[in-house]
């Protein structure tokens, strides 16, 4: 029996676990379903077997041996296949050359580019792809769906054993969709095993014979598709796990702060919904619904092509974050080092960068000391663990780079606060501290629009949860009576 | 990581004077403050009776202040993790520019209708660049790599390839005149140094470049108009091109259309990297770049007094800079300051990822 699986496979990101003990047995001739929120663990235990990532702990097992997969090469001279979402591809080269890079048919170093051209147009007709690609097409010029599938078709022409699709319907048309479950079939029959991950429940129900979900870098549960039901998946996938990590909801939230009217911007439609002052507007969907990027047409990050914002009744200028700011609107970004932070200033630096002009006092000189007074009283309020004001913010953890972040919004004192993932990567302890400095703030009258990925939080701190699907929102819940389940299904478009 | 940030939470020692020599011991100055000092001491060493004279300390500064002009401006630049070579070509421009006018006439007014000529043509040049770089989106390096030419080719333009004479005793005078026994060139690099020093550190504006440079992603977020920094920055650059313009008319007496100003782009470039700055942008100050010129002055002083050849002074330059910066990279693994005793005082010890 050759088998392909994983053994006691952990992964650790920080503090945190990205995977924890996993191990799976994947059979010849099955389709595996992979399924799991967000963070789940899901893509890491793909790029452990693709040899991007090595596991802290536990092996890979290939032939029923165990091997360590230190470059994807190694993956592939084994039989596994990894075909991400964005597709990793050479894209000033044809799809004929991409399919047969490494093998291209050469005399002397000297490739015959019509010889490559049409083999692989011979190719593409035996697996069944033509009329959707060209051979001798670039890359670049492709569409995501087309690169998609000369991906899948590069990991079908090496000799495959173990192929893993991460979410691979996802930017493919209906017909291309059967098409690439077409040649999973053929695949499949010839003795491959496949993983199949998505967040198309009914998608998984059909073309899986076992499904297996993860939740929090753990195995939660295995099912034969035949014997479950989406309900049970959905369960399996959310958990129960609902600790008293959160503040009293009491607040009341009083007269409407933003009004966002029909909002279209180049990748979410006709967004609408209201915020008001001291109130906490929870934000759901998947990673890719358009949480980030209706975030980002409120704060003028990217240019609104339709639909109105209004604060406070008036009509709000929302062309550049400058103005959004001054209007009063500020965004704490989804990813704090890449968007957030000056990494090689100083704690101080970071968190008066937007007030400085109110620090003014003679001329452009600043009011240093008062700057040390703001700083330091923030630190305490946001019980900020570091040396000094003037420790670097590259060197403090995770959790108190976001405290960094958050302060920084606190001094501004913005109407409107937009949170995008403010508890991403960052340990328990200091999540619950940020649950409290968020509530704190709405109580002072803030509104605040609160992002996340992580639905047990959503239902901890939000008062009205908007659950968001394909760049649309797709449904409203009060917080109350809404169930995680409940959001996973309306995010799922189940 | 949580542990080491406790262990350096515990400052050892709380007495703020040992505190600063701490501090200064790790601050990224400190090694070229020491090249700095070796250099001194081996020239006092060699050149006992000439080095360490009141004029040839003089002559050392004199030499500097067109490099530190452009140096100054030049840092700002590199903080945005951009670069401008066109800065020698402009002085060049403005200089042939600044003598053109003062050949009109003797008076007062030629001179100092000489000088504002020279800074404004100084600033058309830098906005030119600004704004091609700000909202033409041209990267840095080739916007001002055309203009370094382009410049360069305006300078025999207005000229038309021939020496101009400055009439103007106002021009002359800078060069001239002293004050306090200090000539009027050096003051006028002291006084721009403590005016970029003062504006880097404690307004708003030398906040917002870094910022800029730092992360221009944050930056924008945080309401900054990156574009209009940009702008401004480069602008700037063609300012103190025309201040060092005016300079070099006066140093010379003539508006020599091949005087070698192009030289000055690289020279700046080389301070600046060599007092710490990142070409990648946001590290970098004022006083290292200040430092990076001491050095070059120094060296270049040092270089002549020992009857080098001038065919061969450029190689020390050129390794000098290569040294810095692979001292500079070293110091990131051999944490000497380990070796020292020393223990950093804000940073734990693992870097983090």
């Amino acid at each position: 029996m050759s088998g392909y699986g994983v053994r006691g496979v952990s992964k650790r990101f920080g503090p945190v676990h990205a995977l924890d003990q996993v191990s799976l047995d994947f059979h010849p001739g099955e389709v595996l379903g992979l399924l799991g929120e967000n963070g789940a663990g899901k893509s890491t235990l793909l790029r452990v077997l693709s040899g991007d990532h090595q596991p802290d702990s536990g092996t890979v097992i290939a032939d029923a041996q165990p091997v360590g997969l230190t470059h994807p090469k190694a993956a592939h001279d084994l039989g596994i296949f990894v075909v991400y979402q964005e597709p990793e591809l050479y894209p000033a080269l044809t799809v004929a050359e991409n399919l047969l890079a490494g093998q291209l048919p050469a005399v002397r170093h000297m490739v015959s580019m019509a010889r490559t051209i049409r083999m692989a147009e011979e190719l593409i007709r035996e697996y069944g792809f033509e009329g959707t690609l060209d051979p001798s097409a670039l890359v670049v010029n492709c569409s995501p769906a087309q690169r998609q599938c000369v991906e899948i078709l590069k990991a079908a022409i090496g000799d495959v054993r173990l192929l893993c699709l991460d979410e691979p319907t996802s930017s493919l048309s209906e017909d291309e969709s059967h098409r690439l479950w077409a040649l999973m079939e053929r695949l499949r029959l010839g003795g491959t095993s496949i993983v199949y991950v998505s967040h198309r429940m009914p998608e998984v129900m059909r073309l899986c014979g076992r499904i297996v979900v993860m939740r929090d870098g753990q195995v939660t549960g295995e099912r034969l598709a035949a014997e479950t039901s989406e309900d049970e998946l959905v369960r399996l996938m959310v958990g129960r796990t609902l600790s008293r990590m959160f503040p009293v909801r009491d607040r009341t939230p009083k007269k409407v702060r933003l009004q966002v009217d029909s909002v279209t911007t180049d990748s979410v439609r006709d967004i609408t919904f209201t915020v008001r002052e001291g109130e906490i507007l929870g934000l759901a969907g998947l990673v890719g619904a358009g949480r980030t990027e209706v975030a980002e047409a409120i704060c003028g990050v990217v240019p609104i092509r339709a639909g109105q914002i209004r604060l406070d009744g008036q009509l709000m200028d929302a062309t550049s974050p400058r103005a959004a700011l001054r209007a009063g609107v500020a965004l704490s970004p989804e990813d704090r080092k890449a968007q957030g932070l000056f990494l090689d200033r100083s704690i101080a630096e970071n968190i008066s960068l937007p007030i400085l002009r109110r620090l003014r006092r003679w001329g452009p000189f600043l009011d240093l000391a008062r700057e040390r007074d703001i700083v330091a009283d923030l630190m305490a309020r946001m019980r900020v663990k570091a040396p000094n004001a003037r420790a670097r913010a590259r060197t403090l953890s995770g959790g108190n780079q976001q405290k960094i972040l958050l302060s920084r919004w606190v001094a501004v004192h913005p109407s409107v606060l937009v949170l995008d993932e403010p508890t991403r990567g960052i340990d328990v302890g200091a999540k619950a501290e940020i649950y409290a400095l968020i509530d704190e703030l709405a109580r002072s009258g803030m509104a605040i629009v609160f992002i996340s990925s992580e639905t047990p939080e959503l239902l901890g701190l939000a008062d009205r949860i908007l659950v968001m699907s394909h760049g649309s929102i797709v449904g409203e819940l009060a917080a109350s009576d809404a169930t995680e389940e409940g959001i996973v299904r309306l995010a799922l478009g189940a | 990581m949580t542990q080491d940030l406790k262990v350096n939470i515990k400052d050892p020692t709380p007495n703020p004077v040992w505190r600063v020599i701490r501090e200064a011991a790790h601050s990224p100055n400190i090694s070229l403050a020491l090249a700095l000092g070796i250099l001194c001491l081996v020239m006092a060493g060699l050149r006992p009776e000439t080095f360490l004279s009141q004029g040839n300390l003089l002559n050392i500064a004199l030499a500097v202040v067109l490099m530190g002009l452009c140096a100054l401006a030049q840092t700002l630049v590199i903080l945005t993790g951009g670069i401008d070579i066109s800065v020698g070509s402009t002085v060049g421009l403005t200089s042939v520019v600044c003598a053109l006018v003062a050949s009109t006439g003797t008076s007062v007014g030629s001179g100092i209708g000489a000088m504002a000529a020279a800074v404004g043509v100084g600033i058309l040049c830098g906005m030119f660049n600004g704004a091609l770089i700000a909202w033409g989106r041209v990267s840095p390096l080739i916007a001002t790599l055309g203009t370094y030419t382009a410049y360069q080719g305006f300078t025999y333009i207005v000229t038309q390839g021939r020496s101009t004479a400055v009439l103007s005793d106002v021009l002359s005078s800078i060069n001239s005149a002293a004050v306090g026994g200090i000539p009027v060139p050096i003051w006028i690099l002291i006084v721009f140094a403590l005016v970029f020093g003062a504006f880097m550190s404690f307004t708003d504006f030398g906040r917002n470049v870094y910022a800029v440079g730092g992360n221009p992603v944050a930056a924008r977020l945080a309401g900054i108009n990156v574009k209009l920094y940009l702008f401004g920055i480069y602008s700037l650059v063609g300012l103190m091109a025309g201040v060092a313009g005016v300079v070099l008319t006066a140093k010379q007496g003539a508006g020599i259309p091949e005087s070698g100003a192009g030289d000055l782009s690289l020279l700046s470039i080389t301070a600046v990297a060599l007092g710490g700055a990142a070409l990648t942008g946001g590290i970098g100050t004022i006083s290292g770049t200040l430092l990076g010129v001491a050095v070059l002055g120094v060296l270049e002083n040092g270089l002549l007094l020992l009857n080098v050849s001038a065919l061969y002074q450029p190689v020390p330059r050129g390794f000098l800079l290569i040294l810095a910066v692979l001292i500079q990279q070293w110091r990131g693994t051999l944490r000497l300051p380990k070796y020292l005793k020393f223990r950093r005082p804000h940073e734990p010890a693992a870097k983090e990822e």
